[in-house]
């Protein structure tokens, strides 16, 4: 049994449900004998990887599609030895760079320069090059991002680099002019709406309209969390009400808690609990600016408009210190800290003006 | 073959003290000691008026009373020595410390007073010689002669010995172990089955892990299986060090009088107050600022000393124990340093000002490890330390300010900018401190695990996911659609 999510994913360029008019100017792209490398951004779960492997689908014909997991050996020049997974079929390989954290760089040359020089063997009415997926390209080091800029130039003959981000903001612009940059928006709440009555109608369940909106406003705009959670409110409880819970992400409720721990108390000994929390959130891999940006949600819900505007400057600019520094957790403590202390001083005022 | 080694034997005959026979046991450390002095006796014209050629060794322990170590360390070693040397068994004792604190000294000075016979083990140079044919000969590897050397020297008597125990010393590892800690595991079997005397390991400590012999080849485990008995030296304390020095003074006013001059109080105080709790490095410096010179360039340099000596007084006026040294430069642990940041002392100068009893420069620059690592001791500490909010908010806006600096590797200066911003933040920003104990805690691992595929039965085998996505999305519904 596969999730949703995998097993109704388009397959091709002209069954997409949503950007039909990009779909269309992609498939007239490949259809050209070439392309240029490629720069996919847009945010989580709005259907990058979809239309790139519709793209692969277009340009191959189903051999894009039997795919295979092999583990690649990389030594570094410290002679360490480092491996990384990567998924592969004749005719594209794809990796996720990040995986390797700081080696990331000798994963990029090695593995492009290996797929470069491998000619394709049958080339009749094949294409002369073969397609390398990087994903996650905003959260490559600098050093792994200059590296990518000499590769792409080099190796243009035999290989088309397609690359995958959230934001271009961290691509250095040298990557961003050598790209076709393709920009794909998430999906609005009555697309993800639309799309999950789609699903229901192929798995033969009804999906009341009311349930559909509330899913997609609860996803964030995100279609695979949208169908995720929508598959999950099936096993719950299925026939579906219009009014039934719709689970979160665990980490949500656990971010919610952070918050309300700092605002329920504003002392040393709380931000030490308060750091606890955040400490498993980072070891358990949730991106440190989402907790950012979730813990900001949580803790101006209750502020009055000056304040939240004074809580979120600081919270930009601690967010973006985190970036240029080592240690996220550092950051986070010290937003904590910024807003306990502004937290504190606004409830002893208020305090005040009571008597 | 013959020739050459006539010509490198001369250079194990310098040392007359130990018996000719046993050339291993020669100590290299003594020789360039010798050769110095040989120099510099006729650079500086005085007639040679020193007997022993190892000036070092006429200030060197001979009762147990002498050793500048703590008293329960000797004890501890005594007993140790006592109980294993009357049975003969082979039982092992690994003595670490810092270098200088008198581990060898007390070892030597013990065994002397039971007439215990020590073997050292003195890795040999690896210097092949050609044969007459031109390649090289067979020579047998390191550790199988170090295995040679340490069951034979414990179980066999040298006939110029009179039967009396026997103790195997071991300082000097061989470098094969460095490599293979598992060699090592073989051989200490080997002496277990085989040797019938005790063997002593000293290992000095050492700030870098990866070069830590004492960390590295006895690991916990080891030291379990081989019932290995550890003591460890701290460093020498003040009153230990004066008191060894006095006894040296005492020496020099007996004995040697023509070289030295007698050192004054204030003299070994400084001393003292220079060597860092380093025996070995205190009498060196006391050799070098007692020396009477006649000839210019030590005479400056014993200007020089008294220089230090000045300032070293004047300072200690301003009750500041950051010294300028003739030998070792003050240096501080990790968490001596993370005390000094996390509880800093105020002290008010004569005109009124409050200061800081260690400045943060001074902290940074007596600071040994990666920045990084300290900052990050830092800020897993700092906060029982702290009892107001606001102080806390301030001293984690200069840590993180800090981070932001430290990530900048390309930058030399930087690391040193961003540790100062830490430790100069945190040192000020606290204007209650809490003061109560407070172990220091190692910083936590950061290392993300992102969960395994194989735990995730629901997702398309041959699909590359990318860990934070599963861990935002997919983590939570698979498991409620798993179930």
């Amino acid at each position: 049994m596969s999730l949703w999510v995998d097993k109704h994913r388009p397959r091709d360029l002209m069954k997409l449900d949503y950007h039909k008019d990009q779909a269309l100017r992609l498939k007239n792209l490949v259809q050209q004998s070439d392309f240029p490398h490629l720069l996919v951004y847009g945010p989580s779960g709005a259907g990058k990887k979809t239309r790139i492997m519709c793209l692969l689908r277009e340009l191959y014909g189903s051999g894009a599609e039997r795919l295979r997991q092999e583990t690649m050996h990389f030594t570094t020049p410290s002679n360490k030895k480092i491996e990384i997974m990567t998924v592969s079929s004749n005719y594209h390989i794809e990796v996720n760079p990040t995986d390797v954290g700081i080696h990331d760089r000798v994963v990029i040359m090695d593995l492009v320069k290996n797929v470069a020089q491998t000619h394709q063997i049958d080339s009749s009415g094949q294409r002369e090059f073969k397609v390398v997926i990087l994903n996650e390209v905003d959260d490559l080091t600098k050093d792994a991002q200059h590296a990518l800029r000499r590769t792409m130039e080099k190796y243009v003959t035999t290989c088309r680099l397609i690359l995958i981000a959230n934001s271009i903001s961290r691509v250095i612009p040298a990557i961003r002019s050598r790209c076709l940059t393709i920009r794909v928006p998430a999906p609005t709440e009555t697309e993800i709406a639309s799309v999950l009555h789609a699903v229901c109608k192929k798995e033969g369940l009804s999906l009341p309209s009311e349930l559909a909106m509330r899913i997609a406003k609860c996803a964030d705009r995100n279609l695979r969390r949208a169908l995720l959670m929508c598959e999950s409110c099936k096993v719950q409880q299925y026939p579906f009400t219009p009014d039934q819970k719709v689970p979160e992400p665990d980490w949500q409720i656990y971010i919610r808690d952070t918050a309300s721990l700092a605002l329920s108390e504003q002392s040393p000994k709380k931000l030490g609990e308060v750091r606890q929390k955040l400490y498993e959130l980072i070891i358990h891999g949730i991106p440190p600016d989402i907790i950012f940006a979730g813990l900001l949600k949580e803790l101006v819900r209750n502020c009055d408009m000056a304040m939240k505007c004074q809580v979120a400057n600081h919270a930009a600019q601690f967010e973006h210190r985190m970036r240029l520094g080592n240690k996220p957790i550092f950051h986070l403590e010290a937003f904590v800290a910024k807003f306990m202390a502004i937290y504190k001083k606004f409830v002893e005022e208020s305090l005040g003006d009571a008597f | 073959m013959q020739k050459e080694r006539k010509w490198f034997k001369p250079l194990f005959e310098f040392n007359d003290s130990s018996p000719p026979k046993k050339t291993k046991k020669n100590n290299p450390e003594r020789k360039p000691s010798t050769n110095e002095k040989q120099l510099k006796v006729p650079i500086a014209n005085i007639p040679s008026n020193i007997n022993d050629k190892n000036w070092i060794k006429n200030f060197d322990p001979i009762n147990v009373e002498d050793l500048a170590v703590h008293n329960k360390k000797i004890q501890e070693v005594n007993e140790w020595l006592k109980t294993t040397c009357v049975n003969s068994n082979n039982d092992m004792l690994f003595l670490s410390g810092p270098v200088g604190s008198g581990k060898t000294a007390t070892i030597r000075t013990i065994a002397s007073k039971y007439n215990i016979k020590i073997s050292e083990w003195i890795t040999p140079l690896d210097i092949e010689y050609p044969s007459e044919f031109g390649d090289y000969e067979f020579k047998e590897s390191q550790s199988k002669k170090f295995l040679d050397f340490i069951i034979n020297s414990a179980n066999f008597t040298s006939l110029l010995d009179n039967n009396s125990c026997k103790l195997v010393l071991v300082e000097d590892f061989p470098n094969a172990f460095l490599r293979s800690p598992s060699e090592f595991i073989d051989i200490l079997q080997q002496y277990k089955q085989r040797a019938k005397s005790p063997i002593v390991f000293i290992c000095s400590d050492s700030h870098t892990d990866n070069k830590n012999t004492a960390f590295h080849l006895f690991s916990p485990s080891l030291k379990e299986q081989f019932n290995i008995h550890q003591i460890m030296f701290n460093s020498v304390s003040v009153t230990g060090l004066k008191a060894a020095l006095k006894r040296a003074a005492d020496i020099i006013s007996k004995k040697y009088t023509t070289t030295y001059n007698v050192p004054t109080v204030d003299l070994i105080e400084s001393v003292v107050n220079s060597s860092g709790g380093d025996i070995r490095s205190a009498i060196l410096n006391l050799h070098f600022a007692s020396l009477k010179g006649s000839v210019v360039n030590l005479e400056t340099s014993i200007i020089k000393e008294k220089e230090v000596k000045n300032k070293t007084s004047r300072k200690k006026n301003t009750a500041s124990n950051k010294f300028m040294s003739l030998g070792k430069d003050q240096t501080v642990s990790i968490l001596h340093g993370v005390g000094r940041v996390l509880n800093p002392k105020e002290i008010s100068t004569p005109d009124g000002r409050k200061s800081l009893s260690h400045a943060p420069k001074d902290v940074i620059e007596q600071f040994l490890s990666h920045p990084s690592s300290f900052i990050n001791f830092l800020e897993e500490n700092y906060l029982p330390h702290f009892s107001c909010i606001n102080d806390v908010d301030k001293a984690a806006s200069t840590l993180s300010e800090g981070d932001c600096m430290l990530a900048e590797w390309r930058e030399k200066i930087c690391q040193e900018y961003g540790l100062y911003t830490a430790v100069a933040g945190l040192m000020i920003a606290n204007k209650s401190p809490v003061s109560a104990w407070n172990p220091v805690r190692g910083p936590k691992n950061m290392r993300i695990q992102y969960p395994s595929l194989n735990e995730l039965p629901l997702l398309e085998p041959n699909y590359l996911y990318k860990g934070k996505v599963i861990v935002t999305d997919y983590l939570t519904y698979t498991k409620i659609i798993g179930s």
